[in-house]
């Protein structure tokens, strides 16, 4: 693993030239206080010092509203769209994004491959960045550091200011060549660079705690203060259930069918046909997004489904924290554990 | 044969209706799947049957009352279209207040010459069978609606809140920037118009099932409105949804 220093000036150079590979794709301003994955027209735009975007890296792959087929009514025919395969670039991308990634492949690959999101996950390269924890990341907790480099082609890694420059695949280094800004150096390892916000267990430690927290009594006290906007499923990294629905057109020949982000926190999530709802309170749905995140995929692969980006956390206007809640059930867990010990 | 169709009126701006003759690049598609037999804003005709019924505003007088059951009694499929007539809309605010007092705000010492009702909404009254939300209802929304209706399947349903679509649409929220809105528990199907330009949701296409109005009354409050004007926006379209 080779590692080079760049000036934090050359940095809109180095995208300029990453330009050679494919679409630049990094993150940009959004609104006063938000920032977006964006394609880069003018590489000084690139914003390098952002907490998390609105929406995951995810929305580049499983889009928010995707046609998937176009069908005639007149004609009784369909078409499916086709999507291409581009070769992009993702730049400036954080650690636990990169985690979430390498997960969804790993919900939408494994099985019958997802095909809309193999062709678009094709050809992509990444190239991450270090970030300063804030007030809501919590990755280091499920762990991922901020310096975890699995997935990425290229690693930027702030240092006083300036960067070092990881190369860690061949494909790194193939978008290196001819880029002569850079000089070799010694790695350096960063410190003070710490998470504000913690998962008091380590997460192996997770799984059993939630092996007793069905009946807990803090899903009633969260779902006391959620208004089930949805918020935090439809800005989470690793969720991936969508809706399906026809739409025709006004002239009553054409159409097409979309996919849209679903979400488990709505009410309507788990209704069916006659009006049966499998999880009609909130309660119930509360407790189900937790447990996909922290119980029921990780029994199989036994990794936590959450990587701690804190969007969740960040985006809820109910302020309703992830690690927080987790924090409490272990806190039960614990007093639990005391009363179930036999002390004789 | 097309479906006749007619629109009428009740205790509304007409705004709903009007949007109809604004379609423009879709009015002549929509009059190929439809007969326009009755529309007190677009033409003179009569007519003593309609395949479907679209009404427009809340019922609040007596007369109200008897005019809509005349046009249940002669329309095969009943529409409410816009707020007012989905739910009492904002007319629904004098419900509030003692009816008495509301009759001598408006009429004066004439009062007892005008018969008034609360503001209802026409479900209140005789039995709908779809509605469009929304102040005004969005062209969409009712475009959806005419088309499913015309090929004879069910017009969209929407459950979920505003947030849906304003996160799908990547919007920064709008308590991030300091404005307290009500996508949160508000129907959505507006494609969240308000929020994408800047304003915050008013709840105009009502509350949605089960709401957790503590709940958000607490968000509310804490991002820095007192209750009392908490609970005003919250009724602003739906006095006659919410309890508080």
């Amino acid at each position: 693993m080779e590692c080079f220093s760049l000036l934090r000036s050359d940095v809109p150079a180095l995208i300029d030239h990453l330009g050679d590979f494919g679409e630049v794709i990094a993150p940009h301003g959004k609104g006063d206080v938000s920032y977006s994955f964006e394609v880069v027209r003018d590489s000084s735009d690139v914003v390098l010092d952002y907490n998390r975007t609105l929406l995951p890296l995810k929305k580049m792959f499983l889009p928010p509203v995707e046609k998937l087929i176009g069908f005639s009514l007149k004609n009784e025919s369909y078409e499916q769209v086709d999507v291409a395969i581009a070769p992009r670039v993702f730049f400036g991308v954080h650690s636990y994004e990169m985690q979430s990634i390498l997960r969804l492949d790993h919900s939408m690959l494994s099985g019958s491959a997802e095909s809309n999101y193999f062709k678009r996950r094709q050809s992509s390269r990444f190239v991450g960045i270090s970030f300063e924890p804030d007030e809501f990341h919590f990755s280091e907790s499920v762990g991922v550091v901020i310096e975890e480099m699995e997935g990425f082609d290229l690693f930027l890694n702030e240092v006083d200011d300036d960067f070092q420059l990881y190369v860690l695949t061949d494909n790194g280094q193939e978008m290196l060549n001819g880029f002569d800004k850079i000089n070799l150096t010694e790695p350096e390892i960063v410190e003070g660079r710490n998470f504000k916000k913690k998962i008091r267990y380590h997460y192996n430690r997770l799984p059993r705690v939630f092996q007793y927290a069905y009946h807990s009594d803090v899903w009633a006290d969260v779902a006391s203060r959620c208004v089930g906007c949805g918020a935090c499923t439809l800005t989470c990294p690793t969720c991936f259930c969508f809706d399906v629905q026809d739409h025709v057109e006004v002239t009553a020949e054409d159409g097409m069918r979309q996919r849209s982000w679903d979400s488990c926190m709505l009410s309507t999530f788990a209704e069916v046909a006659g009006g049966e709802n499998f999880r009609e309170k909130t309660i119930n749905r509360t407790r189900h997004r937790l447990f996909r995140k922290f119980k029921y995929i990780t029994d199989e692969e036994g990794l936590p489904w959450c990587v701690g980006c804190g969007r969740c956390t960040a985006f809820c206007p109910a302020g309703i924290s992830m690690p927080d809640i987790v924090n409490e059930l272990i806190q039960e867990d614990e007093k639990a554990q005391y009363h179930r010990t036999v002390r004789v | 044969m097309k479906p006749q169709v007619a629109f009428f009126d009740f205790t509304s701006c007409e705004g709903c209706q009007l949007n109809k003759l604004n379609f423009e690049n879709d009015l002549l598609d929509i009059l190929k799947h439809v007969d326009l037999v009755e529309f007190r804003e677009a033409m003179d005709d009569k007519a003593d049957h309609y395949d479907i019924a679209f009404i427009e505003g809340s019922i609040t007088s007596p007369s109200c009352v008897e005019r809509i059951h005349d046009i249940r009694r002669r329309s095969d499929i009943l529409v409410a279209l816009g707020s007012c007539a989905v739910n009492g809309g904002v007319n629904a605010m004098k419900n509030l207040h003692p009816i008495d007092d509301v009759r001598e705000t408006v009429y004066g010492d004439d009062k007892y010459l005008f018969a008034t009702l609360p503001a209802m909404a026409v479900s209140s009254v005789v039995k709908v069978d779809y509605e469009v939300r929304g102040c005004p209802m969005t062209q969409q929304d009712f475009l959806k609606l005419l088309i499913a209706l015309v090929l004879g399947k069910q017009p969209p349903k929407y459950g979920s809140p505003v947030c849906v679509e304003c996160k799908l649409k990547e919007n920064e929220c709008l308590y991030n920037r300091g404005m307290v809105c009500l996508g949160p528990i508000t129907r959505g199907g507006c494609d969240a118009v308000c929020p994408s330009f800047g304003q915050f949701c008013t709840g105009c296409r009502g509350i949605l099932d089960n709401p957790n109005i503590d709940g958000m009354l607490e968000v509310m409050t804490s991002h820095g409105i007192s209750l009392d004007e908490a609970k005003k926006r919250m009724l602003l379209y739906n006095s006659n949804e919410v309890q508080l």
